[in-house]
């Protein structure tokens, strides 16, 4: 039945990522200046900004280039970045590991700050402890993560002379100082979802918690433990889920400046480069690459369901 | 470029050749003897900005133009080090171990020997000729897309006479010759294999040159690691092993790891720091840096008004009079260059061989004045009592300085009754189109740093040039500006760019704004270093060394 589900849902990513794909195809288009000017924009020759756009097929029709596009892009060829000239695919393959690892820890640590001090907060309702959880969470949701990316950068160097390395650490040169760089732009980007994720969990929890299987749960003399975790967390858990798949763009987003900030060379700065410079395939092709993602996790969510509550069933 | 007097007495005994002694003088330069004190070893940390790619017959972008600056050599270069004063640029062979000047319009350059390309294919090390250098020329002046190729439009022809002497012949005199050559913009030498290998030389991998440093590595976004060539021409340079240039596109980030000693320049073009940052920090600087050595020298960065005045209103020179006494130029320091600024004439300021104080400039120093009062009453004399509506073209370079002049250059013009209607561009159609004068009414913008007066006068004032942004058709001073082109003489020369430079500030064609001064910053350990003007960042640090 699941596997029939998943099929179907596939079958109708399909159209969302054709109609995503058309408005990613059309926007940067519509911005003032196309790529040919800008790269051209030192000679202003009006013949060969011409030229330049017929050797590169920017003279076209919109749907022929549209058409190919996508034809191509099914194959798994995305074209080449207008200005480096390289194969998008591989422009890719050296960005997204970065994205993905940066997002992926950004992800965990949310979680991990959230169903916890979710769960405490929830079990203690109106406790201190309560009260500053909830505080820290609205604080974590009201400061821009550059503001504190900047903070932890600049007052460590001004206090003690010292701040992250300059320069993106390979893995494989260094595995330490690698996860250390990575660790605290993650550590920014999970604290915004953490709180986002707290709120809910606690919420959540709350309701569930004052249900009567709950209470009956207490009755037969259940630890807390039990009752907290196993009857009330797995019933609440379900919209965290939902929440924590509709954050994940989110955090994509984010990483446009704190990859900035920190000198990571992920798909979101070379997203944001690409824009500026109008280079069409990669734009396009990056956000095939996040439009594709955000269908598959959310896919993945749909399929977690049915795991986390067994009376879910497609 | 010339030497001025206290050049040439510091040069006593002609080890070092200026550009612009009499034709027929044979010019050489000495081998260098090795720096007293200097030491090998060590690397050295930069910030730098990610180039768009690597092609310097592409671009004039200078992301590209100071990478390459460290792999690539060229005819001539511009001299580097503690005695050169910034704003002053003496030329001094690169490739060429010497060079003559048979006649006003032929060059003969005598290539060193023994030129090594870097040990990467498909060259693999091989030597150097005279072709490669006709080659380059060559490829410079005909490939499509080159914004620089103007610089070398006097050569009418390069021929290798033997495999070691190039023979330039040009199709009229120009005495810049030398100095568009010794300009980092000008021609790179490149090899004729790794072009036709590539198909240009955009990729990392055709960053292949003749210059003191290889690219070790290239990775986008994050940075460019040079490595010392052990092969370079001449023996014992550079003396820095390695150079670690990081990308950096957060101010935050870039304060943070300056104050944590992770750069030896200060992080801004060329090697500076922003006084509103420096300002900021110089106190915990003297704390953690106490070392560190700093120099101030104007920009030569200078944005200008101009404006049509092959039509009305601006064809009425009471009217351009008017606009520039509506400017407060220190108002304007004060405000977006924290206090610190010079006023420029035509030529900046900072080019100080060439430019005059203002209060030299005779008539025309008036009009650099403000004087809201004087301006309206120009403008009624030319039928403008109410003034008139206009538009200014503009684009942000991303830069808030030049937004906050913008701005008040505006509030100005309305204050005299000038409404200037803002017609904000993005970069590319800004470059495209106002950049190159194709505006209705005014355009607001910088213009680039040049190292010579040519650029900034012929560029912009002689009829039907690229630049010619304000449309300007003078015969008086199209004449002086062909006739300096060919003196030779430095100072009938300069006599020649002094009298432009008057007749233009009674003119009032362009609208100069004042230039900001740099705050060039470095490590204490960096020695035999100075900063300066210009891309070459390559080029100052050839000859420096690390201490600690």
């Amino acid at each position: 039945m699941l596997r029939r589900y998943l099929v179907r849902r596939l079958l109708v990513a399909v159209p969302s990522l054709l109609i995503a794909t058309a408005i990613v195809f059309t926007l940067p288009r519509l911005i003032p200046g196309d790529a040919v000017q800008l790269m051209l924009a030192e000679t202003s020759y009006a013949k060969d900004i011409d030229e330049l756009r017929a050797k590169l097929g920017l003279d076209r029709p919109f749907h022929v280039q549209y058409v190919e596009w996508i034809g191509r892009a099914a194959r798994g060829d995305l074209g080449e970045s207008l200005w480096t000239r390289r194969p998008v695919v591989q422009e890719l393959g050296q960005r997204l590991p970065v994205t993905a690892e940066l997002a992926l820890y950004a992800t965990l640590i949310a979680l991990l700050i959230a169903v916890p001090v979710g769960v405490l907060a929830a079990a203690r309702q109106d406790s201190l402890s309560d009260y500053v959880v909830r505080s820290l969470a609205i604080l974590g949701l009201s400061v821009p993560g550059f503001w504190l990316a900047t903070l932890l950068i600049v007052l460590p160097a001004i206090w003690w002379g010292w701040r992250p390395v300059t320069g993106f650490v390979e893995f494989r040169a260094d595995p330490l100082g690698h996860v250390v760089q990575i660790l605290l732009p993650a550590v920014i980007l999970g604290v915004a979802s953490a709180a986002a994720l707290m709120r809910l969990t606690r919420g959540m929890l709350l309701e569930v918690l004052r249900q009567d299987y709950v209470r009956t749960a207490w009755a037969k003399g259940l630890a807390e433990r039990a009752v907290v975790i196993k009857h009330g967390l797995r019933n609440a858990v379900i919209p965290v889920i939902t929440l924590l798949g509709t954050q994940l763009p989110q955090i994509l987003g984010g990483t446009v400046v704190i990859e900035t900030i920190f000198g990571l060379p992920g798909v979101s700065r070379f997203l944001f480069d690409a824009i500026n410079q109008r280079d069409y395939p990669v734009i396009q092709g990056v956000n095939l690459l996040v439009v594709s993602t955000v269908v598959l996790v959310n896919l993945a969510v749909d399929a977690l369901y049915a795991v986390l509550d067994p009376r879910i069933r497609y | 470029m010339p030497l001025s007097r206290r050049d040439l007495l510091a040069l006593s005994g002609g080890a070092l050749a200026a550009s612009t002694l009499r034709p027929s003088v044979a010019r050489a330069q000495t081998p260098k003897p090795p720096d007293a004190g200097a030491r090998r070893g060590g690397t050295l940390s930069l910030r730098t900005w990610d180039p768009p790619h690597f092609d310097p017959f592409q671009t004039i972008s200078y992301k590209t133009h100071i990478a390459l600056s460290f792999t690539h050599s060229r005819l001539l270069k511009h001299k580097a080090g503690p005695s050169v004063v910034p704003g002053t640029f003496v030329i001094e062979g690169d490739l060429a171990e010497s060079w003559s000047q048979p006649s006003e319009t032929t060059y003969v350059f005598k290539l060193r020997k023994g030129v090594r390309w870097h040990h990467k294919p498909p060259v693999n090390g091989r030597e150097l000729t005279a072709d490669d250098v006709v080659y380059s020329v060559n490829h410079f002046l005909t490939v499509k897309g080159n914004a620089n190729a103007y610089m070398l439009k006097s050569v009418e022809k390069v021929e290798a006479t033997d495999k070691y002497t190039v023979k330039f012949t040009l199709k009229e005199p120009f005495v810049w010759f030398l100095d568009m050559l010794a300009n980092p913009l000008a021609v790179a030498i490149v090899a004729r294999e790794v072009v036709e290998k590539y198909g240009d030389l955009k990729k990392h991998e055709a960053v292949v040159g003749t210059g003191p440093w290889m690219l070790d590595a290239y990775r986008p976004n994050v940075g460019l690691s040079f490595v010392r060539n052990p092969g370079y021409v001449l023996a014992g340079l550079p003396y820095i092993d390695r150079v670690e240039m990081t990308v950096d596109e957060d101010n935050a980030s870039r304060i943070s790891a300056f104050l944590a000693g992770k750069y030896d320049l200060g992080w801004e073009f060329p090697g500076t720091i922003n006084r509103t940052d420096w300002v900021q920090i110089k106190d915990t600087l003297k704390q953690k840096r106490p070392n560190l050595k700093t120099v101030e020298y104007p920009s030569a960065v200078m944005s200008h008004l101009s404006m049509r005045t092959d039509g009305k209103p601006f064809n009425d020179v009471r009217v351009r009079q008017a606009m520039s006494l509506a400017i407060d130029r220190k108002a304007i320091i004060e405000a977006v260059f924290e206090g610190v600024g010079v006023l420029n004439p035509p030529v900046p300021a900072a080019l100080r061989e060439w430019s005059i104080p203002i209060d030299k400039l005779g008539d025309g120093a008036r009009y650099y004045r403000y004087d809201p009062t004087e301006a309206k009453r120009l403008l009624a004399a030319a039928g403008y009592p109410n003034g008139f509506p206009a538009t200014m073209c503009f684009t942000t370079y991303g830069s808030t300085i030049l937004v906050d002049s913008m701005q008040l250059v505006q509030k100005y013009l309305k204050d005299v009754g000038i409404d200037a209607k803002l017609d904000t561009k993005e970069y590319g159609a800004y470059i495209s189109t106002c950049f190159y004068g194709k505006f209705d009414s005014m355009t607001y913008g910088p213009q680039t740093g040049f190292l010579e007066p040519d650029n900034f006068l012929f560029g912009q004032y002689y009829p039907d040039e690229l630049k010619n942004q304000s449309h300007i058709n003078d015969p008086v001073v199209a004449d002086m500006l062909v006739r300096q082109r060919r003196t030779a003489d430095v100072a009938k020369r300069r006599e020649i760019i002094v009298d432009i430079q008057r007749h233009l500030a009674r003119q009032q064609y362009y609208v100069q704004m004042p230039s900001g001064v740099y705050i060039g910053v470095w490590e204490g350990a960096l020695k035999n270093y100075a900063p300066s003007f210009g891309y070459d960042y390559g080029g100052r640090l050839m000859a420096a060394w690390l201490e600690r």
